[in-house]
């Protein structure tokens, strides 16, 4: 292999593609942000825990029983908690405060569950478990890192044509557009949210399931995730199914890379190139003429120039360069998750509407004629 | 000496008196500082926990440093590994120094301020910037992230084991069992009720109704050359100033401060509860949702105690899903919760009513419309106008 993480950034990104879909998907319909979203990654966490121990049934198989599982809730959530509450006319905030206490409902359910599954089988890691050791190995590799990539286009194909080329699909984005024309066309809008409730949760499932293979889990796993997968949905523009998947694919890539690379350094041309970069955003933020973004585009410069010339002639005489360098050691792997939450609040800033909605072309063109 | 005991069917009355007010006073200060940001000012805030967290990770973790230091005690250069030895010390030495336990108390509360208005004015960047779904999304990322370094970072407050506070109260603790938490009680109870007396006084304020009306329409307090940004920034601030003081006094209460306390739950989710049921913007219905719902919690938790111990599963866990359906049915139910909001008086009713006799022949058009007010100028306009509004609101709220 190429680097040593990559696997590890390959089925991070790939995971965080589904739960990144899902957690749109439930945006597009109902246009309110799900904080139980976390929670549905948490049920295929403990199908395939349970599968797996009690029965010996290996992850793989257990993500599609996670899926049903999932979307079961996720479309029971809607019609119990959510359907009522639009109806009656609650406003946002009610309906997002109502996700939360639902969120809380289901770390009790957790709760109980793990609390019965100890007592009766005798497990005593039901509450914060390892990996678990279900995968096979093609090669040196772990199979996880062809099956969640794999699976990942399969879905992304799956949806693609599903919203393009059938009858149901065209309904779907009919009723996401404009619900109430799609109501006067005929279309069930109602049975098209149930569906796409169904399909969020099921996502957030089978990514559950999957994440088993290859991190350590327990009834906190999906309310911690909650940070990376709304960091990819918001990049993805939080309105694009298509800009979802990219937008785990950059977050679960870059929190891996960056954060394992802060851990055992960047070595010296890597801590320069990263001075090079920085100084090249700051010099765009300078070129900007806005007085805040000048001053930060000076700091950035200045700060930008003296990590690329520290670095480059390898005199590491701060703490800041010589971690760049050398790694700041295990510990920071704790902060990894500042990675996915700086690229959201830089994506808020810079393009609220994400990755999708930047005409590239018209950027480029523009930036030559300058 | 201790204090006396009322047992009833096995439940210590006094000490559960001591341990609600403690419970109660808590929440219904932070409760109250939630209700300027989301009931006034219609900034929902998902990330509370942040706020309250800053104050009390920073304030527990200075305070200690700082009597060791005072008291020059040898930390080895590594205050979280003896933290438990260190900490033992400064309770004996403070225990016989008041005064300094006093500084202690009022240094922490003003670090713990000011890093809460930091974090507050951080976050009023986007605050004002953001829709409230994307506004949501990011303060409960970021206040999950917090969470997240807290239990990473060691030296703050030492991580996932938590590190001892020391305690201001300790002194009374002497005196014999329950009066520490008496004490406790008393001063977190000093701390809420003058939060409730200061968000009473802004709610009633000229800037309290400027509040609601950015909160009710931006667009047309703007045209009033209403600065909507400036207003959510100085509630943000503000609200998260004292939100960090209560963290502060949490910890000292506690004794202890770790990160697995500042779950997003018990410090976002539970004000929130409070503040649906009690009735967004208004401050007397916080105090009777705070109240409802530390009886709830805390009479539940009692009757745990009773029950015999159950072999399948932590009860706590039923609790939790009870409270989840609480939120869901009372939004359905109830959405305005137990005292709905009402249009404020520009002037105590007294004032009014006599306004309204004096003048004789007719009374006051409106309750609640200041152009009664002799010479109102731009601002008595202004008022009339933003009373007349809330009053419509209001009517319309009452027709449906």
């Amino acid at each position: 292999m190429v680097v040593p993480y990559f696997n590890s950034a390959v089925v991070y990104a790939s995971l965080f593609a589904f739960m990144a879909i899902g957690l749109t998907l439930t945006y597009l319909t109902t246009k309110v942000p799900n904080f139980a979203y976390g929670s549905f990654v948490t049920i295929g966490l403990y199908t395939s825990y349970t599968m797996w121990k009690i029965n010996g049934i290996a992850p793989y198989y257990a993500s599609a029983v996670a899926f049903l599982l999932a979307g079961l809730s996720s479309a029971i959530m809607y019609l119990v908690v959510l359907r009522p509450l639009a109806r009656r006319g609650s406003s946002l905030v009610s309906l997002m405060i109502a996700t939360f206490g639902v969120d809380f409902g289901f770390v009790g359910i957790f709760g109980i569950y793990t609390d019965y599954l100890r007592n009766r089988y005798n497990l005593n890691d039901t509450k914060q478990f390892f990996q678990l050791q279900a995968d096979f190995n093609l090669g040196e590799v772990p199979g996880i890192v062809y099956v969640a990539p794999a699976a990942l286009t399969l879905i992304a194909l799956l949806l693609y044509l599903l919203l393009t080329r059938t009858k149901f699909g065209v309904a779907m984005r009919a009723s996401v557009e404009n619900p109430s024309l799609a109501k006067v066309l005929g279309i069930n809008v109602e049975r098209v949210y149930v569906v796409s409730w169904i399909l969020a949760g099921g996502f957030a499932g089978m990514a559950g399931a999957f994440y088993t293979l290859w991190l350590p889990g327990g009834t906190s796993t999906g309310s911690d995730l909650i940070v990376e997968i709304f960091a990819s949905s918001i990049l993805g523009g939080l309105t694009s199914i298509f800009g979802a998947i990219l937008g785990g694919l950059v977050i679960g890539g870059s929190e891996i890379v960056v954060g394992t690379n802060l851990t055992t350094g960047f070595g010296a041309i890597g801590a320069a190139a990263l001075g090079v970069l920085l100084l090249l955003v700051s010099v765009y933020l300078w070129r900007l003429k806005k007085g805040r973004a000048r001053i930060v585009g000076v700091a950035g410069i200045v700060l930008g120039a003296y990590v690329f010339l520290e670095a480059a002639s390898g005199l590491s005489l701060d703490p800041l360069v010589s971690g760049l360098v050398g790694g700041f050691g295990v510990e920071a792997i704790a902060y990894q998750k500042a990675v996915p939450l700086l690229i959201m609040v830089a994506a808020l800033i810079v393009m609220p509407k994400g990755l999708v909605s930047i005409n590239w072309r018209k950027l480029l063109r523009r930036e030559r004629k300058k | 000496m201790a204090l006396p005991q009322a047992v009833f069917f096995g439940v210590d009355l006094v000490k559960f008196g001591i341990d609600f007010v403690n419970f109660y006073a808590l929440y219904f200060a932070i409760s109250l500082t939630l209700n300027l940001e989301a009931g006034y000012t219609g900034i929902p805030n998902f990330g509370k926990v942040l706020y309250v967290a800053g104050g009390a990770a920073v304030a527990g973790s200075l305070s200690g440093r700082l009597a060791a230091y005072v008291y020059g005690i040898n930390t080895h250069g590594d205050y979280v590994t003896f933290n438990a030895q260190i900490i033992t010390q400064v309770n004996n030495l403070i225990a016989s120094d008041p005064v300094f336990a006093t500084e202690l108390v009022l240094l922490s509360l003003l670090i713990a301020a000011l890093i809460g208005a930091a974090f507050g004015y951080l976050s009023s960047y986007p605050a004002i910037r953001l829709r409230e779904d994307y506004l949501g999304m990011l303060l409960l990322a970021v206040a999950q992230f917090f969470q997240i370094f807290l239990r990473g970072f060691v030296p703050l407050v030492g991580g996932t084991q938590t590190i001892q506070v020391p305690d201001p109260y300790v002194y009374f603790a002497s005196l014999g069992i329950g009066f520490r938490d008496l004490v406790a009680a008393a001063v977190i109870s000093v701390f809420a009720i003058t939060v409730y007396f200061f968000a009473e006084k802004v709610a009633k304020s000229p800037l309290g109704r400027t509040m609601r009306a950015v909160r009710d329409n931006e667009d047309a307090s703007r045209a009033l050359g209403k600065d909507d940004a400036s207003i959510r920034r100085k509630v943000l601030v503000v609200a998260s100033a004292m939100a960090g003081m209560a963290g502060a006094l949490v910890t000292f209460y506690y004794g202890s401060v770790g990160a697995d306390t500042w779950t997003r739950f018990a410090w976002t989710f539970w004000p929130w509860l409070i503040v649906i049921i009690g009735g967004a913007a208004n401050n007397a219905g916080i105090a009777l949702g705070a109240l409802f719902f530390t009886a709830l919690f805390k009479g539940l938790a009692q009757i745990q105690v009773l029950l015999p111990p159950s072999v399948l599963s932590d009860p706590n866990y039923i609790v939790d899903i009870a409270f989840a359906a609480l939120i869901v049915i009372v939004l359905l139910v109830r959405p305005e919760g137990i005292l709905r909001e009402r249009p404020t008086l520009t002037l105590p009713r007294r004032k009014l009513v006599m306004i309204a006799r004096s003048s004789s022949t007719q009374l006051p058009p409106a309750e609640g419309d200041s152009s009664t007010r002799e010479g109102g100028g731009k601002l008595g306009r202004l008022k009339s106008l933003l009373g007349r509004i809330l009053k419509r609101r209001g009517s319309a709220d009452s027709a449906r």
